[in-house]
This record gives C-alpha cells, structure tokens and sequence, in this order.
C-alpha cells in the first residue's frame, strides 16, 4: 500500500516539477525515488497485510510481481531522455503517465476485490491507449492507437460483464467472500460464464491467440519506447494477474476448461512462432515472439497450486531479455521510420557492445543455457511433466527450437554482413548502453542462481 | 399527486423523444434530446433514486450533449446536407421497426411470471446521497481515489496529445 502511495506522489511531484519549470531533474528524481521504492517493497516482500476492507491485498506473489514491475519501469525511464529528445517540453507527461502506468499494474496483481482489478485494468489500459497514439504525425501511430483502443474497450467491456455475472452469482466483489462461497454450494451456470468471460478479456490482453491480431499492427505502430513497455511490463502484468484471477475464481469450473486453456497454450505457441518466421520487421518480430512467449507462461496455469515462483522466474527473465533487445532497437533505429532486419546488419562492428546485448537477449528469449530464458522454460516444463501434460511439453520444446531459428537470423544478420559506411554509422547515447549491460547482467546473473528468484517464494 | 407528475413527465418525455426523431434540423433534434434526458432524471427522482438522477442530469444532459453537439457542428451536419433515401430503404427500414415493436409488446404481453426478490432489510435508504456517499468514501474509498487517478491521467493524455509541439521553436 505505502508502494503504490509513494508512486503516486512520486508521480504528482514529476507534474509539479514541469509547473515549477525543473524539467531537467525529471528523470533523475524519478529513477532515484523508484529505487528508493523498490529498496523499500524488496524489503517488505514477506509482509501479507490487507489494507481498507480486503480493497488491496499484500502477498508474496504481489509484492514480487511488484518490485518486478517497478524494476522494468526504472529501465524503461532511464531509456527516455534520450528517446524522448525531441520532444523535451512534453517529457513531464510521458514520465507521470508511466508512473500512473505502474500504479494501474500494482493495482492488477494486488487487488482483493473486483473493483479494484478493474480500475488497474483500466488505468494500465487508457495510458497505453494514449502512449501509443502519442506521436500523433505519424499515421502508422494513429492506427495502433486506434486499434488498440477500440479492441481493449471491447475486451474491458467482456471483463465488465464477466465481473457482474460473478457478483450476480455471489452477490460480492470481495475475492476471499467470492472463495468462500464458491467453496460452499453449487453455483448458477453463470458463474463460470461470468469467469469465462473474465479470462478471456485478460487473454486478450496477453494477446492470446484468437485474440491476437490486434498485437502485430500496435506493436510496430506504437513508438518504439512504448512497444518496449507493452512487451514487458505490460505483457507481465497482464499475465500475472491472469495467473491470479485463475488462481482465485476458478472453482466448480466445468471440466472442459481445463483442456481449453491447453489448446490456447498450445495455439498461442505454435501461431506466434510461425508466423514471426516470415517477419522481416524487428518490431513485428519481437511482436509475435511475445505472443508465444505469453503461451509459455500460460503454461503455468496447468498447476495454478504450485506454479507462482515459476511463473514469475519465466516473467522476469523475458521482461529483462526484452528490455536488452528493444535498447537495442531503440538505438539502432533511431530517426528512422521503419525497423527492418536489415538495418541491423553489420551491428557486430559497428557497436560490439550494443550486438552483444541483442545476441544475449535473444538468446535469452529463445531458451540458451546460462540464460535465465533457459531456466524459465525449464522450469515451467517440469512442472507441466509432473502434472501430466505431455502434449503441451512436447509442443513447448519443438517451439523453443522453431524460435531459435528467427533469433538466430538476426543474430547472423549483425554479424556477417559487414557493410560499414558513413550513414550506417551509429552513435549510442550513454543511458542506452548502461541500460542494455544492466539488463545483460541481470540476465545472467539470475541464469546462474535462480535461486535468488525462486527463494522469494518461500 | 405524484401519478399527476408522473402523467406530466411522460409527457415531455415521449413528445420530446418523438420531436428529437422528427425534427429536420440535427441541432433542433440535438435539444430537443436534451429535454428527453432532463425528463427522465425527473422519473429517476420520482423512484427516489436522486443520486442516479443527478448523475443522469451530469452525464447525459451534460456531457454525453456537448459531444453530440460539437460532433454535429465538427461535421457540419447541416439539412442541406442530407441526402434523401430511396424509398425502398425507407419502407424497409419501417416494416424492420414494426417487427421489432410486435416482438417487444409480446414478450411484454407474455410476461407474466412474477418475481419475488427478497433484498434483506437494513433500515437505511441507499438510494440517498448522504448514505451513498458515506459508502463511498468508508468502504469503497480506495476504489474512489484509484478512480480519482484514472480521471487525472485521461486528463494528462489529452493535454499531452493535444499540446503545441515546441520543438520546431527550440531548433
């Protein structure tokens, strides 16, 4: 609760410090109170309080999905002086927005009630909505923004009514009274249509696959900072709080659903790699990989019991292999208005470092031991084995070999062609560099002990 | 005394409705949907629901208006504009109204299965504001605050998208 209370400040303060005429200490105030914010959530990891009758819940799971995602928000502010340059004036705006981002996200993983996951599901929602329309000249901006924004009011729309089907069959928007009385007596039919509708809202989110097809236009559309939030710190969310939601509701659930969400898992896998075979946008490409790396993490809805510390370990390796890779994509495609391969071949001389936190974090992503990718993938396909789901393992690992396949083009693309001329040249500013080895670092280093992850579950 | 009220409200209510459909001019229909609006928040109160007819006042008299209006004016929706439809479409789009309408008083006809909802008595009126507000801001007041912040940052956005670029005055 201080969490969320402390970021929302932080957030008035970036507003008063655009009133007050201090743009410049924007950004270094709100890194410097984030880590201060994140020092402090580490810290109360192990606190399990309810605040204002059950409205907001502390638990392990949300306070780690927490510091997660305000450890993703330092890095995606310290990438934004440099990206946001051009329009300095409005950088106060873009900053508080993030930080309200974060807020509607805490919102999503800690709610104990229903009204609370839906007020973060909106607030998280709307500011995307506004970030990725944000460079309004451009036409490819305008769409995403469009795009998004009529399909996520539908999908909220479905979660809505979803939410009051529920409270139609309990009479309560009170997560533990919902438990309570799911676990006593049969339920009317529209309970679980009222759940139904809730997961699908939220797979639309994660972009699922028959609900994918907004993901691809909106993720190259969007300025590239804000498909790099999409990708991680939203995708994460989004998925935590599935995992959540599932966690809390599904009871006295009809038993084909089970073998439903086996069948999307799979679909999402195999659909998104496929299809970022063909992709020759770098955008598009990391596009559908998160639409199948959103299928390995649904992965860890097959063992909702046990799953949360996998869960998580698989969504901070991907968040932070992300991280790596769109720092590179902001770089390398800086003032240009498309972000084809082929802008990044030749990478490996002309930026080493830059080349090697692409390589590692796609590597990452496409499961190479010593990255933690690799763990995570483990991870939930063990799991998945000792609860019997062969099938899904199977498509799981034949999966990580097809993606390893398009990470690896790219990999060659930076590295064998080596047309270096005067306009291919590139400069990299001082805060893309720290940003991509500090994601690198962390990759490996949580590749090496996962424990340090695992841990916080127990 | 209030079924007297109540025979007036309807009144302005159906006979405004019927002008917004009838009225050539959009700006003429636009208000006239105005005084349909205001008479329904009269029914609202009249059920002593006055919070509802309040915000029904705010919303729909208020905002959801001034959009409909200024997206008329931004169009320019004029009479002049308006084209006149074959009568074909006409005639379908009647006979296609007069369906629905036989659909809808039948199952209103048929429904004669009553229900007996039994709400558990607490002794306090949640239709009044005072105790609607004292709900809101006791047991849902984190709910109210998070809304507070969702308005605050639909605020920022719209500033922020609509804001002057001043790049081209720095450069």
């Amino acid at each position: 609760m201080n969490t969320l209370i402390a970021i929302g400040v932080l957030a008035v303060l970036v507003l008063i410090a655009e009133i007050i005429n201090l743009r410049k200490l924007v950004i270094p105030m709100t890194i410097v109170g984030l880590l201060g914010i994140l020092g402090y959530t580490v810290c109360h990891i192990d606190v399990e309080v309810s605040y204002y009758n059950n409205m907001f819940i502390t638990k392990k799971f949300s306070n780690a999905f927490t510091s997660l995602f305000i450890a993703l928000t330092i890095f995606l502010v310290a990438l934004s002086k440099d990206f946001y340059q051009t329009q300095f004036s409005k950088i106060a705006d873009y900053i508080s927005l993030k930080l309200f981002l974060l807020m509607g996200a805490i919102c999503m993983v800690c709610f104990g009630n229903m009204a609370m996951f839906f007020l973060g599901l909106e607030i998280l929602s709307i500011t995307l909505y506004i970030l990725c329309g944000s460079d309004r000249t451009n036409i490819k901006s305008n769409e995403a923004a469009m795009k998004y924004f009529l399909l996520g009011s539908f999908a909220s729309g479905i979660v809505l009514f979803g939410i009051a089907l529920v409270y139609g069959a309990t009479s309560s928007f009170d997560i533990a009274e919902i438990i309570t009385i799911t676990s006593q007596g049969t339920l009317p039919i529209w309970y679980s249509l009222g759940v139904v509708m809730i997961i699908v809202g939220m797979l639309f989110k994660i972009a699922a696959v028959p609900f994918h097809f907004w993901a691809p236009d909106v993720y190259q559309g969007a300025p590239t900072l804000t498909t790099a939030m999409m990708s991680t710190l939203v995708k994460v969310a989004a998925v935590a709080t599935l995992y959540k939601l599932s966690f809390h509701l599904l009871r006295q659930m009809p038993e084909g659903y089970t073998t439903a969400i086996v069948v999307i898992t799979i679909l999402t896998m195999s659909v998104g790699n496929i299809i970022a075979l063909r992709q020759d946008d770098m955008k598009r490409l990391l596009a559908y990989s998160g639409i199948s790396h959103a299928g390995f993490m649904m992965m860890a809805l097959t063992a909702l019991s046990t799953s949360a510390s996998n869960l998580f370990y698989y969504a901070a390796a991907y968040a932070v292999a992300g991280i790596g890779a769109f720092t590179v994509v902001l770089a390398v495609t800086k003032g240009k208005d498309n972000q084809l391969i082929q802008q990044f071949s030749g990478l490996g001389k002309r930026s080493p470092i830059m080349a090697l936190v692409l390589s590692v974090s796609l590597l990452s992503m496409g499961g190479i031991p010593i990255f933690a990718g690799f763990f995570g993938k483990f991870f939930l396909f063990s799991q998945a084995v000792d609860n019997g789901f062969i099938t899904l393992v199977i498509f799981g690992v034949i999966n990580s070999f097809i993606s390893i396949y398009y990470y690896l083009k790219v990999i060659v693309t930076m590295y064998t062609q080596n047309e270096v001329t005067e306009e291919t040249q590139i400069t990299v500013p001082l805060s893309y560099k720290v940003v991509g080895i500090a994601a690198v670092l962390i990759n490996i280093i949580i590749g090496l002990c996962p424990s340090i992850l695992l841990g916080l579950f127990k | 005394m209030i079924e007297i009220l109540f025979y007036i409200l309807s009144t302005i209510t159906l006979g405004s409705a019927t002008l917004t459909v009838l009225s050539k001019n959009p700006i003429h229909s636009a208000l006239w949907l105005v005084v349909s609006f205001f008479s329904l928040a009269g029914h609202y109160i009249l059920l002593n629901s006055q919070f509802l007819g309040m915000v029904h006042i705010m919303v729909y008299s208020g905002a959801i208006m001034i959009l409909m209006l200024f997206t008329i004016m931004l169009m320019n929706l004029n009479i002049s504009h308006e084209v006149s439809k074959p009568f074909f479409t006409k005639l379908v789009a009647t006979v296609a109204f007069c369906l629905v309408g036989i659909l809808m008083l039948t199952i209103v006809m048929r429904g004669n299965q009553a229900y007996n909802i039994e709400y558990s008595s607490t002794g306090e009126d949640f239709q009044s504001v005072s105790v609607l507000g004292k709900v809101l801001l006791n047991e849902y007041v984190m709910p109210f605050e998070m809304v507070a912040v969702l308005l605050l940052l639909a605020m920022i956005g719209a500033v922020l998208i609509s804001k002057k670029d001043k790049t081209e005055k720095e450069a």
